[in-house]
């Protein structure tokens, strides 16, 4: 396994990263443990929902709900700083003053080159 | 759930304490799905406020890193490594496979885009930069090209046609009586 090269377009698998297997110290391993512990815990959850006879209705995920909380409701946790009503500006008042002032020369043009005869109508379908 | 406000409800109309509106009310409770502790909250700032959220997030507290705390409306919503779910093992066997993702797994904040449909940060066969060099700079050239091309048109040399019978003179209407002057489109 030392000449081991992921597939192409593939990352390493982590059973395969040989920082799994040397120069590891009891934290980590204990770490590792309990990460392994909680994951495992909640596969035996779902499992034991999923094959259980009397249930009707869907499971429930609680990080779906918390995740589809979290993007929806933002508003609580925002401040005003910085870097954040610039971004809003950049966002929300620039774009206005830059559409009113690129539409109306436009325009401007166009009711010019009209009045004096010279606009060419490409595309008209007219004649 | 229900069969715990139900117990609560039998009590208290037991004891006798109220009367039975407010008994009612003050015991039953709706079998609802989520509690409000387990929603996403503020960002957490003493370390027992974090312990909570790593467990409420099912995730270890070394793990647990929420993002920082700048007002951009993210809260104690944990910051896990902008992965795609096109990385993930493919062999194992996961709760909802099209998603590679266990049930109860804690979501990346751009869960949606990182999913096998749309963005994929999977390790490319050459470095990025050299992609990016290698594309831009053909589209850049051949721009360029057709644009000198287009400045400098090159095509052979073109003359008016040179028709025959004295340029046409009897199909164009000319006199059958007169003598048409010659017109020589050649030189020797």
């Amino acid at each position: 396994m030392a000449d081991y090269r992921e597939a192409p377009l593939a990352t390493r698998p982590k059973t395969l990263d040989p920082n799994e297997y040397f120069n590891l110290s009891p934290e980590q391993r204990r770490l590792e443990e309990s990460r392994m512990a909680l994951r495992a815990n909640l596969k035996r959850q779902y499992q034991i929902e999923l094959n259980n006879p009397h249930r009707k209705e869907l499971i429930e995920d609680p990080a779906l709900t918390r995740w589809v909380y979290a993007r929806a409701n933002p508003y609580p946790n925002f401040r005003v700083t910085k870097k954040t009503s610039l971004l809003g500006a950049i966002c929300g008042v620039v774009p206005l003053f830059v559409m009113y002032y690129v539409f109306k020369t436009d325009r401007d043009n166009k009711e010019a080159k009209i009045k004096a005869g010279t606009l060419k109508r490409k595309f008209s379908l007219l004649s | 759930m229900a069969g715990v406000g139900f117990r609560m409800w039998a009590k208290a109309l037991a004891k006798g304490r109220s009367s039975g509106l407010s008994a009612l009310l003050s015991g039953c409770r709706a079998a609802s799905g989520v509690s409000k502790g387990s929603l996403p909250g503020p960002y957490p700032k003493t370390p027992e406020e974090r312990a909570a959220a790593a467990k409420k997030y099912n995730l270890t507290v070394q793990d647990y890193e929420p993002y920082p705390d700048n007002g951009e409306g993210f809260g104690d919503y944990p910051k896990l490594p902008d992965r795609s779910q096109q990385e993930r093992d493919p062999w194992y066997q996961w709760d909802h496979p099209d998603l590679r993702r266990n049930w109860a797994e804690p979501m990346h904040w751009d869960f949606d885009m990182f999913i096998r449909n749309r963005v994929d940060t999977s390790p490319s066969p050459v470095p990025w930069s050299t992609m990016c060099k290698h594309l831009f700079g053909f589209i850049g050239f051949m721009l360029f090209m057709f644009y000198v091309g287009a400045k400098f048109p090159c095509y052979q040399p073109v003359a008016p046609k040179q028709y025959p019978y004295n340029d046409l003179y009897l199909e164009r209407g000319g006199d059958p009586e007169k003598q048409p002057e010659e017109i020589k489109h050649y030189e020797i």
